[in-house]
């Protein structure tokens, strides 16, 4: 996911640094292509096709279904997230940071409420604990749409009219372009050798 | 009730009976193999009480009497929470559970043994006029605090109540272990339905009878102190304790190369969550608890947590704070931990060991309650080690003959199906 692609707005002021890369392939239309879109119609032709693009070391991709499918993520061969690390990292840092700002605060300014003395620690515990939940929580909510890369609200993907399909009786596997494996002519014989109804390029809009 | 009639379901349990982990050598244990350590268990068990029974002639009743309440209530708290998985998984219909149920009934149906050693104590405080239970030796027109609970503070509606609780429990829990072994025998899937009817009604029962029971022995031994906390304080302690114990049982039984394809990672996992999920529950509710009292400061309240926070009792409440909390909640984070045999072992034993300690720092102060002089000293860790490891010993003991006893399985449950193919997709 590149920021290019987050904000297309804001293409033409980012460095060329964060810009998309050059186009490697062009589609019938004269238009940069996307990716490649192979349509199958049960369950078991797609989660082979799925096996065949995994084991050919595709990481750009994707399965689309109009349900969920038991064992989609081992034909699919996904990686466990990395989310709980960094919600728990986070969490730690806001638990700490809500320590040390009572610890600033309490040491600048010492009020003495209800003859407590000032040193308790048992008045800080909610905090510590506000302080670590609420910045989990913005940190697992902002690291999961970084990662997904949601929300969007377009992709050329629905450009396609047999898409549409997807949340019928269709299913697809969706090979981009941005793949470094992806090739016009050998990704779209794999998608021939896994029995696809038919296979169409997505060109960019 | 009638036998199984429809078809689909008469295969279904066939399917389940042919299928390979169902054969007998993996859902039974070899006759013999767990007698050596259970009567092992069971000699400990009655030379750590026989000992706690004749140190408390020659030192101190009350320093005996409390710990020996340790123990027992340890084990109460592990029996209950039997119980109450056990109607939690019906009430939920929980799939999952099919292969781990028969070990949570094991626990639940020590609810004997436990009743039997809690009526020792009810005995033991009648006889000497309240040992620990400090007000039925106590004049209520003495202390206006008292005065006022003496419509619930008196012995015979003291002894009213525990044998009420004991009937509850008994009922709930001998009516849910017939259903289940009724089944293992006759496949008769109504006795399911009949279990989670039960459950609907029991679990209020059951939550009412848990908290007063825990009024009762742990709360009134200061008469002074209240916390409406204290029931689910008590209760986080079985769900807990019960789901450590489980988990120790299966993978001891794994070990042992039983239950192969019955109770796999995935379950251990999903124990592993619930004990994940009562430790941070336990650590919630004990320090609500506390925070609630040390912040009101009320005397009758906080005299009961300041004689906690002085004679050395403030470095167990710091182990327990640390080690029923920080330890456990960082290590089960990891979900390799939950998925490893071992792991989950350690980490259930560890758990147990902790309750025990808390139940430890809820009991033993009451032995110096007012009076710190004149109690026993050089003895008293003999006292503490005999009689919590005497009375922790024998109920396990018990349990294992109990569990060698019967197939480890719930064979005949209807969701044997699901519980064979469990699997925790994220």
């Amino acid at each position: 996911m590149s920021v290019a692609e987050y904000f297309p707005m804001l293409k033409q002021f980012l460095p060329s640094g964060l810009q998309d890369p050059p186009p490697r392939f062009t589609g019938p239309n004269g238009k940069p292509v996307h990716g490649l879109v192979a349509q199958y119609s049960a369950v078991d032709p797609v989660c082979d096709a799925a096996e065949k693009v995994r084991d050919a070391g595709f990481t750009a991709w994707d399965l689309h279904s109009p349900f969920p499918i038991h064992g989609v993520e081992d034909v699919m061969g996904f990686k466990r997230t990395k989310l709980p690390y960094i919600s728990a990292i986070v969490g730690l840092t806001g638990a700490g940071l809500g320590y040390l700002m009572q610890w600033w605060m309490s040491g600048n300014y010492e009020i003495v409420v209800q003859g407590k003395p000032p040193t308790a620690w048992e008045p800080y515990v909610p905090i510590i604990f506000e302080a670590g939940i609420l910045l989990t929580a913005f940190a697992t909510i902002g690291a999961m749409f970084a990662m997904n890369g949601l929300p969007r609200l377009h992709h050329p993907l629905f450009t396609h009219e047999a898409f549409l399909d997807s949340s019928d009786d269709k299913f697809f596997v969706y090979i981009e372009a941005k793949d470094e494996k992806f090739d016009m002519e050998r990704t779209r014989t794999l998608l021939e050798s896994t029995g696809a109804d038919r296979i169409d390029v997505i060109e960019d809009e | 009730m009638s036998q199984v009639a429809d078809n689909a379901y008469r295969r279904q349990l066939e399917a389940v009976a042919k299928h390979p982990a169902m054969a007998d050598e993996n859902i039974n244990v070899k006759p013999g193999l767990l007698d050596m350590p259970s009567n092992l268990l069971i000699l400990i068990g009655i030379i750590g009480i026989a000992a706690t029974g004749a140190l408390s002639f020659m030192f101190n009743t009350k320093h005996a009497l409390a710990s020996y309440e340790v123990g027992v209530f340890t084990v109460t708290a592990f029996s209950l929470g039997g119980l109450f998985w056990n109607m939690v998984f019906h009430l939920v219909n929980a799939g999952w559970t099919g292969t781990v149920r028969r070990q949570l009934e094991h626990l639940m149906m020590m609810l004997p043994v436990c009743l039997a050693m809690i009526a020792v104590i009810v005995v033991v405080e009648i006889a000497f006029d309240g040992v620990l239970l400090s007000w039925m030796g106590l004049d209520p027109a003495t202390d206006h605090l008292l005065e006022v609970k003496k419509g619930f503070l008196n012995t015979p509606f003291f002894v009213i109540r525990f044998i009420i609780y004991g009937v509850l429990w008994m009922i709930l829990a001998s009516s849910l272990w017939r259903n289940s072994v009724n089944q293992d025998a006759t496949g008769d899937r109504m006795l399911t339905r009949k279990s989670r009817f039960m459950s609907a009604w029991g679990m209020p029962v059951f939550a009412l009878s848990l908290a007063f029971f825990a009024f009762d022995f742990l709360m009134a031994m200061d008469y002074r102190f209240f916390s409406t906390m204290w029931g689910v304080y008590f209760f986080a302690s079985c769900a807990l304790g019960s789901i450590a114990v489980t988990l120790l049982v299966l993978c001891i039984l794994r070990s042992l190369g039983l239950l192969t394809g019955l109770v796999t990672k995935e379950h251990t996992h999903d124990l592993g969550k619930l004990l994940f999920g009562f430790t941070v529950f336990w650590t919630y509710i004990a320090f609500s608890q506390y925070f609630l009292i040390w912040y009101s400061n009320i005397p009758e309240e906080t005299a009961w947590f300041v004689n906690r926070k002085v004679g050395g009792w403030e470095y167990l409440a710091a182990i327990l704070a640390i080690g029923h909390f920080i330890i456990p909640f960082l290590i089960l984070l990891f979900r390799d931990v939950k998925r490893h045999v071992a792991g989950a072992a350690i980490l259930a034993a560890w758990i147990i060991l902790m309750i025990v300690l808390d139940f430890v720092w809820i009991v033993r102060p009451m032995v110096y309650l007012g009076d710190m002089a004149g109690e026993s000293h050089a003895a008293g860790w003999i006292l503490d080690v005999a009689a919590i490891v005497g009375v922790l010993a024998l109920w396990f003991g018990f349990l294992l003959k109990r569990i060698a006893k019967e197939p480890l399985v719930a064979k005949n449950d209807p969701r044997m199906p699901e519980a064979l193919n469990h699997r925790n997709y994220v």
